[in-house]
């Protein structure tokens, strides 16, 4: 006996073919749209329209009943069929004008660690007179909630797109759609937006301990910023923290300024790429992303050191992304490592 | 997962609309359906909502199950068959139930509006009054409004949800109209089924025993309605011929099935003028058609036939009310030509029964010399003996005829028709029995004649060489009233005396009169509208020789104009809010004064950077900025548009 299983040949598997076409599909939508701006008014030509299941049993009942009518020449039921028929035709219309003219604008995702989801958060505004029900934000399997918009109102959709790598988590393209008003027909619309979120490297679970404190070392010393007692005003940054900035000082010239402090009991640590004891790259990266992590969760400072880059000792929202988004974007080629969805 | 634990009370906001769908469809059906159907839809709706409401189980499959099968024998056992309206609507109730024993999710709900629709629909294939158009719509709309609450997410005022539906409804009568109107009839069904085995027939029996039933009818139900072309016939000439019945056992009369003879019409011999009419036929199930004596024309594509008797039937039964058109009339000659067979069938009797009518008849017969004496004498023998008609006749036992001769004396059209039909026989005239409507009542409120059930009526034809089958009335001998005024004129007086009050019983006439005419202008153009009246409407509206192909044309082109009319208007609903006439007036201005904001440049602004620019438009540009100010952000007495609108005009007439 042969223990082979018997698979039917990739030619006859019918989810291949309507893979195939769904990717053509797609990309013919694509060529033919463009990509779009982040803020986005849907116009008629883009919104695509099909009957749903519930629609297709729907037309089949009301074949049926035509039939029915047709062979009892009952003109009562004639009225019946042809209502339900019209009413079929109005709800495709409605359901298109439905989507007609919603403004669609990218809100904004927060940088993941890689396995998390990242949250695209798609903001959709209704500036008519009318109330948009049954709307839904999604992209192959993953859908939004299902929500109204009132006249005027502009609510967010999320998207939680999961995520495996690090780097960057694409969104090029995702959908809005809607059912509205009997579930009949489903339109929507294809939005290109080429949306991108950044993925941390995973954190790693088992962690070797983090390298000893290096306290007044030296030279370094002085980098090792703490906020115990204030050293003096430097431009800002991008990324200091907003509670280092003098306000007082903005106020009276119209610069921005950061507070500088330092101590003598600042601790700092370096988290060196060079000194993690393992060899594979990714497991370095999530080594050192978790020492960031626990660092941060202290407010101790650390300073990140990769092949080719410094970052010296600091802490705060700021420091802590720029270290992440560097270990993020380690060694990754332009376009590689990005998931696309 | 969900047979663990209990339901979540999430279809708390549709389900109870759903149910109400539901319970609106099957209203129709009560009265038709077994009451245990009735008792098991209203039991499990209540219980289902009684789970939502306090988060009960639903029951296992295995109960599920046991109870559609115990259903399905049910309605096995109640109807003996699963096809036609009854049974269907009896299915339709109980899947509906069952249906609610297993709707966990939001979706289930579909199924059961689906057999709303059904419901509603199958009322409709039952019975087809005025007020059914009416309660389809709203039915409809129940309907539609429910599926709308079981889609929506949030929990929205029933107000919006039926004004949403309504408003969707409105906008598909015109589609409707415009598919109901040209969508082409055929005249032939593709099958068919029973429409409802329950109901009986309503029509005339196919046989005659007088003396078997006690009673007639006297249903006022509408057996046909008769729209003359001309002037209407007088009473006594409205014999409406059925069917013929001509052999005899004793007690019974029996005819032919429906048939159809060629020779039939050829032997027909007419004189004077025509009269032309239409008749609307209530349903009866049969295939017989009435005509007023003699008809002569009728439309050979409606499978209208005639048969040996000179009857008329149809190829198919009646199962929908029919719309003929004939012409009569009513001075005739019948088959001069009787061959010795068909004598022989005609004054055939068999041996033994009667024998006194027999003996009578032959005595008569002796006496009177010529068979026309022996006729008037048979007649007169009707008219001046103890006979009277009667609708209650007493029971008549074997010899039936001898006893109603001689006995009882007393019975109705049927009792008198018979007995003359056997004298004629027993004296060697061949005779034969016509079951048919006599008379009619002229409704005033249409100008159309009503004939009811309780018109039926049987006569007697008579055949006389060179003179030929010819109608005699034994009944019009007893009782000429009942032929001379019809049953409605005594029926009337009768009524009136009664009371002892004339009008409120004509007011109530009055009123009866009137729904039969709206009925009738509503079976007319509604219920009747067929390939025939739909052929004749496209030639109205201008299209010559209308086809199946030209009205397919002709709709779709219409509905491509009402969809495009009807999208335009629910884009104007979705219309951005009006312009803001204040921002419309003050970009005017700055269109004006040669200058376009910049991204985030405050009015205040622009006002300065105007009058950097250009000195001379430096006060016109402040006026007009804090205009627009106070209409904009000042209490709304403060500053009217009106002055912003006139200052900006002026400034551009100025410049």
């Amino acid at each position: 006996m042969s223990s082979t299983t018997f698979r039917f040949p990739d030619a006859l598997r019918f989810t291949t073919y309507r893979q195939k076409a769904r990717t053509r599909v797609r990309r013919w939508a694509r060529r033919r749209q463009g990509v779009d701006k982040p803020v986005t008014k849907l116009q008629p030509r883009r919104i695509y329209i099909l009957p749903t299941g519930v629609g297709l049993v729907f037309g089949l009942m009301t074949f049926t009943m035509l039939l029915g009518s047709m062979n009892y020449n009952n003109n009562l039921s004639f009225v019946l069929t042809f209502l339900l028929v019209g009413i079929g035709f109005v709800s495709m219309h409605q359901c298109q004008r439905n989507l007609v003219g919603l403004e669609v604008s990218f809100a904004g995702v927060d940088p993941v660690f890689a396995g998390q989801a990242a949250e695209f958060r798609i903001a959709i505004t209704n500036h008519s007179k009318n109330r948009r029900p049954h709307l839904q934000v999604y992209v192959d399997g993953i859908v939004s909630r299902i929500d109204d918009l009132e006249p005027g109102e502009s609510r967010v959709f999320h998207l939680e797109i999961p995520t495996r790598r690090r780097g960057y988590v694409r969104l090029p393209r995702f959908g809005v759609r809607t059912l509205f008003p009997f579930e009949l027909f489903r339109a929507w619309a294809w939005l290109h937006m080429d949306l991108s979120g950044l993925v941390y490297p995973t954190p790693a679970r088992l962690r070797p301990e983090p390298p000893p404190t290096q306290a007044a070392h030296g030279h370094r010393q002085h980098d090792a910023r703490g906020e115990e007692d204030f050293a003096g005003l430097r431009r800002y940054h991008e990324g200091d923290s907003p509670r280092h900035v003098a306000w007082k000082a903005y106020a009276r010239s119209g610069d921005l300024l950061s507070k500088q402090f330092s101590g003598a009991d600042t601790s700092s640590q370096w988290f060196d790429f060079d000194e993690v004891t393992t060899a594979d790259v990714e497991q370095r990266l999530s080594i050192l992303t978790r020492w960031i992590v626990d660092a941060e969760r202290t407010q101790a400072d650390y300073g990140l050191r990769l092949p080719g880059t410094e970052f010296p000792p600091a802490h705060g929202d700021a420091h802590r992304h720029r270290c992440l988004e560097a270990l993020a974007f380690f060694d990754l080629p332009a376009d590689d490592g990005a998931e696309t969805t | 997962m969900s047979k663990r634990t209990g339901t979540d009370g999430s279809l708390l906001a549709s389900l109870p609309w759903t149910l109400g769908a539901l319970a609106f469809s099957v209203v129709p059906h009560v009265q038709f359906l077994p009451t245990w159907v009735t008792g098991i839809f209203l039991g499990c709706s209540a219980w289902r909502l009684q789970v939502e409401r306090k988060r009960w189980r639903l029951p296992p499959a295995w109960i599920r199950i046991v109870l559609a099968m115990l259903c399905f024998i049910g309605v096995l056992a109640s109807y003996e068959s699963v096809s036609g309206v009854g049974p269907g609507s009896a299915l339709l109730a109980v899947m509906a139930a069952l249906k609610l024993l297993e709707t966990k999710q939001r979706r289930d709900q579909f199924v059961l509006l689906f057999i709303s629709i059904f419901l509603i629909m199958s009322s409709l294939l039952r019975e087809q009054y005025l007020w059914s158009l009416p309660y389809l719509l709203v039915g409809v709309l129940f309907t539609m409004t429910a599926w709308l609450r079981m889609s929506d997410m949030r929990r929205i005022p029933l107000r919006q949800s039926v004004m949403t539906g309504g408003r969707l409804i409105a906008y598909a009568i015109p589609l409707m109209l415009a598919m109901w109107v040209f969508f082409p009839r055929i005249a032939t069904p593709f099958w068919a089924v029973p429409i409802d085995t329950s109901s009986a027939s309503s029509g005339l029996s196919d046989t005659m025993s007088p003396g078997d039933v006690s009673s007639l009818s006297l249903s006022d139900a509408v057996a046909f309605r008769v729209d003359f072309e001309g002037e209407v016939p007088p009473q006594h000439e409205l014999y409406w011929r059925g069917l013929v019945l001509y052999n005899f056992n004793g007690r019974t009369w029996t005819g032919r099935e429906p048939n159809v003879d060629s020779t039939a019409r050829r032997s027909i011999e007419v004189n004077g003028d025509p009269v032309s009419y239409t008749i609307t036929l209530e349903p009866t199930r049969q295939q017989w058609l009435f005509a007023l004596d003699v008809p002569y024309e009728w439309q050979w594509r409606q499978n209208i036939r005639m048969g040996r008797h000179h009857d008329l039937s149809r190829v198919q039964p009646i199962d929908q009310r029919f719309n003929y058109r004939l012409t009569s009339y009513l001075d005739y000659r019948l088959a001069r030509d009787l061959n010795t067979n068909e004598h022989g069938w005609y004054t055939r009797l068999p041996d033994g029964a009667n024998p006194r009518t027999v003996a009578l008849a032959q005595q008569m017969r002796e006496d009177a010399g010529s068979a026309e004496t022996f006729i008037n004498r048979v007649l007169r023998m009707f008219n001046t003996d103890d006979f009277y008609y009667t609708l209650e006749p007493p029971p008549l036992g074997s010899s039936p005829v001898d006893r109603f001769l001689f006995d009882t004396k007393r019975g109705f059209c049927e009792h008198y028709a018979s007995a003359f039909a056997v004298m004629m026989r027993a004296a060697g005239i061949p005779s034969r029995i016509v079951l048919g409507y006599q008379g009619g009542e002229v409704n005033p409120m249409g100008e159309y004649m009503i004939v009811r059930q309780a018109d039926a009526h049987a006569w007697t034809e008579v055949w006389l060489p060179r003179r030929g089958w010819y109608r005699i009335d034994p009944t019009a001998a007893v009782a000429p009233e009942r032929i001379e005024e019809g049953r409605y004129g005594a029926m009337m007086d009768g009524v009136a005396a009664s009371w002892g009050l004339n009008a409120p019983t004509q007011w109530i006439y009055q009123l009866q009169m009137t729904w039969d005419a709206l009925n009738t202008k509503w079976n007319e153009w509604v219920l009747a509208y067929g390939p025939d009246q739909q052929g004749n409407f496209m030639q109205w509206l201008g299209m010559d020789e209308p086809d199946w192909q030209k009205m397919v044309l002709t709709l779709i082109v219409i509905l491509i104009v009402l969809i495009s009319i009807i999208s335009a208007l629910i884009m104007l609903r979705y219309r951005p809010p009006p312009k803001d006439e204040a921002a419309i007036a003050y970009r005017r201005f700055t269109k004006a004064a040669g200058v376009s904001p910049d991204t985030g440049e405050t009015p205040l602004m622009l006002a300065s950077r105007i009058s950097r620019e250009n000195e001379a438009l430096a006060k016109d540009a402040s006026d007009i900025t804090a205009l627009y100010l106070d209409v904009r952000y000042g209490p709304p007495e403060l500053v009217g548009i009106a002055r912003l609108q006139s200052a900006v005009a002026d400034f551009r007439r100025a410049h």
